[in-house]
């Protein structure tokens, strides 16, 4: 929290015009400078991200609040969108990308780069949205849960959808992709004590995990035909609001501490050797106002070992497919009530969190000098750093960022609008609040 | 929800007992009861809020200046939620004490934050048996009731109170789930109740 760790989050544009009604979630497309937004009003509302204007509605599906929306990944030519409602059903909406294919309009998408600045005119009269309203296909219904859809998720490949619900259960279900909009019921997962709130999927595997109101997470995977639970994690003490993955491979580069580029630089590969066999971790959010970090032990360490390393010998040894998984951290206590949505950057490793109390908060995760660690600990030995540790510091807090309104949602994409800086991969937040508002932040260092 | 009462002969407390600035302010104005029972009329739930009794003929020259005027006080909260009615009995939530105005508060929601306008409102719900199913629906009665007539920097806590109900904690983690609020909202029958509920009030 020092100042040197600050970090500007600055207002870029809001999406115009906004929902008058909650808006509850903001899903950025995985190819396209789009975004989804799902509001109360029974809703999705399309933006550009390249001119931040609506483009177009997708209305008529849901009979109450669309709660949660997710964009298929890997769809040529066409863009998927997977719409939860309230009113417990789950659609399907298909659109052409026409846009990504013309030229003249891939331009007004900012899918050709800046080459149009010198014309000085920011108007809008290019944008697409007037004759493409009604060009979203409502495809398929899905029809299955009992209560109100909270949160849905695609697998990486695009070939699953996992829905959850109040009714406790999630569903997974597989898309036959037959031109014929058929999905099959794969699995009905019911260990769940309480509503599921989120679920989301392992970002190269197929392991689901989830988030629910009996305030556990907990982790699914598919053994031999059958989907079952792998992991139940308990620690948070209140609803689990929300979880992300971390990206394949994700090690901090920089750290806390005045260190050399080596140092640096071989604390990092060690990390990230440590890190390749327990794979990404998972952080969420609760009701408890903690964010927190998990780590799966690696496969080998939970075998009972010879001696005992531990001390403690292990009495529920995981068999099959069982994982144990550990608290890795809790991030520094930044938020005074619920804490509604965790994401974590793919591309840069931040982690962003918003609440009820309409903070948005980033937060970096830094690698600690190895050196001040013996110290603590007392023990000179050099050959102790065989454990790399980080810390997490927390780089930027925006108060009141949807003035007195509590903001639900909070996601990272790529910038696209004509202010992005030549040639590199900005980022921007988006987050999504009560105010019916979607704001778009930058982030400068 | 069952049919069946649950509290057959509940302890109701006589209206004249409870707590209300309107009542003494009116009584004041050498008006007699019946223009009180007519100031019903007169405001809407909407004017009794944004323009508070006692402020009216300042109201328009403060509103800019006097940020730190906290026009909305306990009491304010107390005559909104102690007309509605009880699900189960025509009483007023307020003459079975169910709601009571030691039992309300507000605070600062970031205290350390001092230009925050948020302000969390507590409502401690006393059921009037402790075994009583309709915990729930009277406090999203309260919840919902607070929310429709306060401005939105006003956070709403509508919790039963401890040890007045068996199943206290399961009741007020619903209570506070924004989500399961939300989808309450949307829920017709349950609206239907929510709405007899509030009925009463003025």
């Amino acid at each position: 929290m020092a100042a040197q760790s600050a970090a500007h989050i600055t207002l870029l544009s809001d999406l115009t015009p906004p929902s008058l009604e909650r808006t509850w979630l903001t899903a950025p497309h995985p190819s396209l400078p789009i975004v989804a937004t799902c509001s109360s009003d029974k809703t999705v509302r399309v933006y550009s991200l390249t001119n931040f204007r609506l483009l177009s509605t997708i209305s008529g599906g849901h009979k109450r609040s669309v709660r949660t929306c997710a964009w298929k990944p890997h769809v040529q030519g066409e863009s998927v969108l997977a719409t939860g409602s309230f009113d417990a059903t789950v659609g399907i909406w298909r659109r052409w990308d026409s846009y990504g294919r013309a030229d003249t309009e891939g331009e007004s998408w900012g899918l050709l780069g800046g080459d149009r600045t010198s014309d000085g005119g920011d108007g809008v009269v290019n944008g697409p949205e007037a004759d493409e309203d009604d060009e979203w296909r409502f495809a398929v219904l899905l029809d299955g849960h009992d209560s109100e859809v909270k949160s849905v998720s695609w697998s990486p490949s695009g070939m699953l959808l996992a829905t959850c619900s109040r009714d406790k259960s999630i569903w997974i279900w597989e898309d036959l992709d037959d031109g014929d909009n058929n999905f099959e019921t794969v699995a009905v997962m019911q260990e769940h004590e309480g509503d599921v709130k989120c679920v989301v999927w392992h970002p190269v595997e197929e392991c689901l995990a989830s988030a629910s109101y009996d305030d556990t997470i907990r982790l699914w995977r598919e053994d031999i035909d059958d989907w079952g639970q792998v992991a139940c994690i308990k620690g948070h003490a209140g609803t689990v609001w929300c979880l992300d993955w971390e990206a394949v491979g994700s090690v901090p580069s920089s750290s806390t501490t005045a260190m050399s580029d080596d140092e640096a630089t071989r604390l990092s590969t060690q990390l990230k050797e440590s890190r390749a066999l327990s794979g990404p971790r998972l952080v969420s959010c609760s009701d408890d106002q903690t964010v927190r970090i998990w780590r799966r032990q690696p496969k080998e360490q939970q075998q009972p070992q010879f001696g005992g390393v531990t001390g403690v010998p292990s009495i529920i040894r995981p068999t099959g497919t069982d994982e144990t998984w550990e608290e890795d951290a809790v991030l520094p206590k930044m938020h005074e009530l619920s804490i509604y949505t965790v994401a974590w950057s793919k591309r840069t490793g931040l982690l962003a969190s918003v609440g009820a109390d309409g903070r948005i908060v980033v937060y970096e995760e830094r690698l600690v000098d190895g050196s001040t660690l013996s110290m603590d600990t007392d023990s000179p030995d050099p050959d102790q750093k065989t454990t790399v540790s980080t810390e997490w510091v927390v780089l930027g807090v925006v108060e009141g960022a949807h003035g007195i309104y509590e903001i639900n949602h909070v996601a990272w994409t790529k910038r696209a609008d004509r202010g992005r800086a030549e040639g590199k991969d900005e980022e921007v937040l988006i987050t999504t609040g009560d105010d019916g508002g979607i704001k778009v932040w930058t982030i400068e260092r | 929800m069952s049919s069946e009462i649950q509290n057959v002969n509940p302890t109701i407390l006589n209206a004249a007992d409870l707590p209300t600035r309107l009542r003494t302010l009116e009584s004041r104005k050498s008006h007699s009861i019946e223009s009180a029972l007519f100031a019903g009329t007169l405001f809407s739930p909407g004017d009794s809020i944004d323009l508070p009794i006692g402020s009216y003929s300042s109201a328009g020259s403060d509103s800019e200046g006097d940020l730190l005027e906290e026009p909305i006080d306990e009491q304010e909260i107390y005559d909104l939620i102690s007309t509605i009615s009880d699900p189960e009995h025509p009483i007023s939530l307020g003459a079975l004490a169910v709601v009571s105005l030691p039992d309300i508060s507000i605070k600062q929601t970031l205290p350390e934050v001092h230009e925050s306008p948020l302000r969390t409102v507590t409502v401690l719900i006393t059921p009037t048996i402790t075994h009583c199913s309709l915990a729930t629906v009277i406090g999203l009665g309260v919840r919902v009731r607070l929310e429709q007539s306060l401005p939105p920097r006003f956070r709403i806590d509508a919790r039963i109170k401890e040890g007045t109900h068996s199943t206290g904690d399961e009741v007020n983690k619903q209570l506070a789930d924004k989500e399961r609020v939300a989808a309450a909202l949307e829920n017709g029958t349950l609206m239907g109740v929510i709405a007899k509920m509030l009925e009463t009030c003025q």
